[in-house]
């Protein structure tokens, strides 16, 4: 187990090198030269060669490569370029915001999601089942700017259910005031995936020979359906979920800008549209390496729901 | 099937191959049927456009401002009150504090400067400042409006020499007076250019490396893997939009790179999985030792067994791309001014909402919906029938 | 007279294909279980015996299946038809119980044995804790597990497929059932294990005095266990009676096929008689035309290999790599137009064996002499016109022909990557011969190969490989996968095309029966070692290893007079 864990984090490493490279390449290769995006036309070439010299992108690639690594292994990414405020303050004051969306959001969905699904497979092939079927597909069609737009408008706005927008400062205050309708707008878009996915999930459990063993003794189709078919699915569908995790911190980010959820999602908006270079780059890295973990996760959670895993 | 090989008086016909048979069960769904009609109808709308037959005049500022559809034509103010009044779009939207925080107007030519003035400003906010941008928002806008109005004299009624504008049309009009029918139209021509070609790109990239990595594993696979696992390690949407703030440049072109550049990772996975399972089926050893060529296994056996695979995962592909460049686009990080997307709609749109304006979000809205739809059930439907196994 | 336990009356069940199509899977089926008796239901592929043993539980997909309303199913006086489903499922595992084909997936991996086990205890006997503890160590002890106490906790995965079975016969006895259904229980097993499985099942049902319903395809198992025979093809009843007078005095044209057309040890017929032998009523004659098998020392050599290793590595630990020697230092002489017989249980290294020989796997250590030259030491270029003389046929006709291609297409492949034959035209003319000398029709030519049965794919993959005109054919279980019947006119084939091409085969197969039959020499196999090898009539009747003498002594008989 520990041989495995071992293994698995020195696996890592060689990903991360890649992404790391990945990033670089991206934006200090391709990006090209940010002292003009910051100086704006008004400056003359002294500014802008002082602007270069400050943000070090006047040395040769491979210093740069350097320290962008020391960067990363360091967690010190410096300042915003637009904002000066340090990167890693960013990421302690923006991810709160961030999980409060996304923690109520994956637990809600993945339970009513399962139960949905669990009912529609087992009445496979019925008018519900296809209805149920349809319907998702419709609602996997709307884009999700469109639920936004209208439940914030009709919802918050005209009804007045909700805040509009905003976050305050408590814990209570944030998760069942200003919380509360982005993650029914979110829920409204993720639970139709999900639904279908978990279907094929369960459906292809239940044509497995366990499931007529199981009814061959005489068990209940509840049980039948809850121990033995829901178990065996349970191994993609953690897959699934630590998959969706990491894309959780940024994948809110439309919800986030629309509400003034000061999360990392919106942080990702907002420093694409100042080219604030810094924050993306160091909100991909450590994005992808959380990404990384929550696979190995995964893979840990497998021994605990499939005994024949094994972790070597 | 051994009834046919008994019996000669079929004859020598040529019998039908997997595909047809795939075809048949199609053709037998009748949600396929259906939903194949309508993207063919979408796709002869694209192309249509595309040719500049329909939707030529999109940009044509033909009804007056926020003319309504037809049919609610009495539902609404007659517009020629509103023709007077400034549509200040992010006046109201401030007032109820409701949404469209930083929206930068696509259409304004002072976007540049108002990004210096935006950047000094946020500089000298210093930390901390998280609703920055909001200030300037409202004065970039008021200067389009401004400038709107300015240049175009001839929307006021009465006007001599230009043609009167329609104070009603099917889909109504936006801001400026443009059919909305048009602009989805064109939108249409838009959504299906980047999804397709987006998707066949990320298709093409993930297909042939999804097939190396598969069919030779070993180094090469340790290699691609290695490279797959870079991409995947990013969320795809985070990846999207950090290409979109390196570029930094709009169109078509850019958001059709974009996606396909990025998006192949799924498809790599699937069709490596494929080829690792299907290099070491017997038909495939049998074609070794036959002494068939590794190219040859590769493409002339193993590929039209699983191209099946690849086809569906094509279409998820459009229908992904579809969406996402319709978020690019709402986020101004899509195409350009010269042309329309639903993504840029929505963004107007939005705004149009809190005045009482909803066609044009309505219009997008139908328009993408409908088309999606269709493209997922028939891409559900070639699945079940590729594959009769998955029901 | 005792009344039946089972009895079923006109059966039909009926599936819907689509829309229009429904297939009759059985036809009006009738036969009775009576009390404290073994019935065997025998057939191929498609004769419904296996709808039947569904129906009889209730455990048919209710979506696309419809029982005939005439139908009945009466259990100890009850039409099983006209319960409900909860009726139906309190009877399910209590009076009536089954076990399945594949013992690794009919058990469900996520939970203990014990826990499956425990599990039918608590639906119908109302047992847990501790008394469910010990009547599950009790079931497992009786199934013949050894270490109940330890074992109870096991894993499916962590216990041999013979070891799994033995649990699903625990789990499907639990309540002391008075009928247990049985569906083909032992095709998946290795052939010592179905012996003993096959004791067991028989031995349980002598302790407890209960009724077997025995499904196989396999007459010959049916033998040693059952009281009666029902033999079944298309959905019907071809012949039923005791087992004793339907093995020595058969009625049917089909049941007297399905007797003889499997290769036994003690006998050797130029041809094996089928089912159109029978119809044409010249098959007693053609079973006293013996085949007379074996090598001398003089007959020329085809392919010489010494000392062959195979090893493979999976990956373990944090650097480690795991060795597997699949085959180990395999040595033998095939003959030329002679059969070298390759025999074992799974996991022997006898498929490896072929796939190293015609180098579909790269040898880890070893040499084959072919036509003067080491074909192992060639480069894969050097190695090209050499690979068309020595050609396979696979175990599964459904896998090994690519469904993409015509057959025409696939016969023509080799001939244009060999440079055989002038242009299409010519190619054609010799893919029709070959499909003429394979016994298909010409129009089979223009057919993908979905369209064609088992028995027919097998043929077109053998015509696949008589287009490269090859010296050497291994046949890797070549006719493992195909029904008795057709399986011998597959094996005819064979025999046929060897006597006129004068091909040598390399015969590998986990069937001893019809290696027998096949092989001059016989080499067996197990766990990567050559234990013996030999002329096959000398090494079946005075086998020197002690693993070959329990093999030929799990070989199933058919019927002890």
């Amino acid at each position: 187990m520990l041989a495995y864990i071992v293994r698995r984090l020195w696996q890592i490493v060689p990903t991360m090198i890649g992404v790391i490279l990945l990033i670089f390449f991206l934006f200090n290769v391709v990006g090209g030269d940010p002292a003009y995006l910051l100086a704006g036309k008004i400056a003359n070439p002294e500014q802008i060669a002082n602007i270069r010299k400050q943000l070090g992108i006047d040395e040769p690639y491979y210093v740069q490569l350097w320290i962008f690594f020391k960067q990363v292994v360091t967690f010190n990414f410096g300042a915003s370029w637009s904002t000066n405020e340090a990167v890693s303050s960013i990421f302690a004051t923006r991810l709160p915001a961030s999980l409060m969306i996304g923690i109520p959001l994956i637990v809600i969905e993945t339970i009513i999601a399962i139960l949905i699904a669990l009912s529609v497979a087992y009445v496979r092939g019925s008018l519900t089942d296809r209805a149920v079927m349809v319907t998702c597909t419709v609602a996997q069609s709307i884009s999700i700017l469109v639920y936004i737009i209208v439940f914030q408008y009709v919802l918050a706005y005209k009804f007045g259910w909700f805040p509009v927008q905003g976050w305050g400062n408590g814990i209570f205050e944030n998760l069942f005031k200003y919380a509360t309708l982005p993650v029914l707008i979110a829920l409204a878009v993720s639970l139709a995936p999900n639904i279908r996915l978990y279907r094929t999930f369960l459906l292809d459990e239940m044509n497995q020979d366990y499931v007529r063993t199981a009814r061959a003794k005489g068990l209940t189709e509840n049980r039948v359906m809850l121990v033995h078919v829901l178990r065996n699915s349970a191994i993609p569908i953690i897959t699934n979920l630590m998959i969706q995790l990491p894309g959780l911190l940024v994948g809110l980010f439309l919800i986030e800008r629309f509400f003034s959820i000061p999360g990392i999602g919106r942080e990702v908006i907002l420093s694409v549209e100042r080219s604030d270079f810094p924050v993306i780059k160091a909100i991909t890295v450590y994005v992808a390496l959380a990404t990384m973990l929550a696979n190995l996760a995964a893979d840990l959670m497998y021994k605990a729901v499939d005994p024949r895993v094994e972790l070597k | 099937m051994n009834t046919a090989v008994m019996n000669p008086s079929i004859g020598i016909e040529r019998s039908p191959g997997l595909w047809s048979l795939a075809w048949k069960r199609l053709m037998a769904d009748k949600i396929a049927v259906f939903s194949v009609i309508v993207v063919i109808l979408f796709v002869l709308l694209a192309l249509a456009s595309f040719f500049g037959i329909v939707a030529k005049g999109w940009n044509n500022e033909t009804a007056v401002n926020y003319a309504p559809p037809t049919w609610f034509k009495d539902s609404h103010k007659p517009s020629a009150d509103l023709s007077g009044k400034q549509p200040t779009t992010s006046g109201p939207a401030l007032d109820t504090g409701l949404a469209k925080p930083e929206f930068v107007n696509d259409r304004d030519p002072l976007r540049d400067t108002i990004n210096e003035l935006k950047g000094q400003l946020g500089q000298s906010t210093g930390s901390g400042a998280v609703d920055e941008i909001k200030i300037v928002d409202p004065l970039a806008d008021v200067i389009a409006e401004l400038k709107k109005k300015l240049g175009r004299k001839g929307d006021e009624i009465g006007s001599g020499e230009t043609v009167k504008k329609l104070d009603s049309l099917p889909f109504g009009a936006d801001k400026w007076g443009r059919d909305v029918l048009d602009k989805v139209i064109k939108g249409t021509e838009t959504s299906l250019l980047v999804g397709f070609a987006a998707a066949i790109i990320a298709t093409l990239i993930g297909t042939v490396l999804g097939a190396f990595a598969g069919y030779f594993g070993g180094k090469i696979d340790d290699a691609l893997n290695w490279f797959y696992s870079i991409f995947s390690s990013i969320p795809y949407i985070l990846l999207v939009l950090a290409i979109a703030a390196v570029l930094n440049k709009k169109g078509v072109f850019t958001v059709v790179l974009i996606l396909g550049l990025t998006g192949w990772s799924n498809i790599f996975r699937v069709v490596r999985a494929e080829y690792l399972k299907h290099k070491g089926r017997d038909y495939v050893r049998a074609a070794n030792a036959i002494g068939a060529s590794n190219m040859r296994r590769m493409f002339v056996h193993i590929f039209p067994n699983i191209s099946h695979v690849v086809l569906v995962q094509l279409s998820i592909y459009v229908v992904l791309f579809i969406k996402s460049e319709v978020i690019l686009s709402y986020l101004g990080f899509g195409v350009g001014v010269d042309t329309v997307s639903w993504g840029s709609m929505l963004n107007e749109a939005q705004n149009e909402l809190i005045l009482g304006y909803w066609w044009q979000l309505g219009a997008a809205t139908l328009f993408m919906a409908v088309l999606v739809t269709a493209f997922s059930l028939f891409t559900d439907s070639l699945r079940d029938a590729l594959d009769p196994k998955l029901k | 007279m005792t009344t039946p336990l089972l009895s079923v009356k006109n059966l039909r069940v009926s599936f819907r294909i689509d829309r229009k199509n429904t297939f009759e899977a059985l036809k009006g089926v009738s036969f009775d279980v009576m009390p404290n008796q073994t019935v065997a239901l025998v057939g191929e592929s498609g004769s419904g015996k296996s709808v039947t043993s569904l129906a009889v539980l209730g455990l048919l997909p209710k979506e696309n299946s419809k029982i005939d309303p005439q139908s009945r199913i009466d259990f100890e006086g009850t039409n099983l038809l006209t319960l409900s489903n909860s009726q139906k499922r309190e009877l399910r595992g209590d009076k009536i119980s089954m076990i399945f084909q594949e013992p690794m997936s009919s058990l469900n991996p996520v939970f203990t044995v014990g826990y499956q086990i425990k599990e039918v205890l608590k639906e119908h006997k109302n047992l847990t804790g501790d008394a469910a503890q010990k009547r599950a160590i009790e079931l497992l002890k009786e199934v013949g597990i050894p270490h109940a106490e330890e074992r109870i906790d096991y894993y499916p995965h962590q216990m041999s497929g013979g070891q799994q079975q033995r649990v699903m016969i625990a789990m499907a006895i639990a309540c002391e059932p008075k009928l247990l259904i049985a569906d083909e229980p032992t095709t998946a097993l290795d052939v010592t294990i179905q012996k003993q499985i096959l004791d067991l099942i028989a031995e349980i049902q002598k302790k407890h005095g209960m009724s077997v319903l025995f499904i196989t395809h396999d007459l010959a198992v049916v033998g040693d266990i059952a009281d009666r025979v029902v033999v079944m093809r298309n959905g019907e009843i071809k012949e039923q009676g005791t087992t004793r007078d339907v093995f020595t005095n058969p009625k049917d044209d089909y049941t007297k096929a399905l007797l003889s057309c499997r290769p036994v040890v003690d006998s050797r017929p130029k041809r094996l008689p089928v089912i159109e032998d029978f119809m044409a009523g010249r098959a007693d004659t053609m079973r006293l035309e013996q085949r007379s098998r074996g090598v001398k020392e003089s007959d020329p050599v085809a392919l010489e290999v010494k000392g062959l290793c195979k090893d493979f590595y999976s990956r373990e630990g944090l650097f480690g790599k795991k060795t597997f020697h699949a085959a180990k230092d395999v040595s033998f002489k095939l003959r030329k137009g002679k059969t070298l017989g390759l025999v074992g249980e799974s996991g022997s290294g006898k498929t490896t064996v072929g796939l190293t020989v015609m180098r579909l796997h790269d040898a880890t250590k070893g040499e084959a002499w072919f036509d003067g030259k080491n074909i192992f030491a060639m480069s894969e270029k050097e190695f090209l016109p050499y690979k068309k003389r020595i050609q396979i046929v696979f175990q599964n006709p459904y896998a090994s022909l690519n469904p993409r291609f015509t057959v025409g297409q696939i016969l023509m492949e080799p001939m244009i990557i060999h440079g055989i034959g002038n242009g299409g035209e010519d190619r054609s003319k010799r893919a029709f011969e070959l499909l003429a000398k394979v016994g298909l029709p010409e129009m089979s030519f223009y057919k993908y190969p979905h369209e064609f049965s088992g028995g027919q794919r097998q043929r077109i993959a053998i015509a696949r490989c008589l287009t490269m005109k090859p010296d050497i054919l291994i046949c890797d279980e070549s006719v493992s996968a195909l029904d008795v019947s057709v399986q011998a006119q597959v094996l005819n084939l064979l025999q046929d095309l060897q006597d006129e091409f004068g091909l040598s085969y390399i015969f590998i197969s986990h069937d001893l029966a019809v290696v027998k039959y096949m092989s001059d020499e016989v080499m067996v196999m197990s766990n990567g070692d050559v234990v013996e090898q030999g002329d096959s009539d000398e090494l079946y009747r005075a086998p020197k290893h002690a693993y070959t003498k329990k093999l030929l002594d799990s070989i199933p008989t058919g019927l002890h007079v």
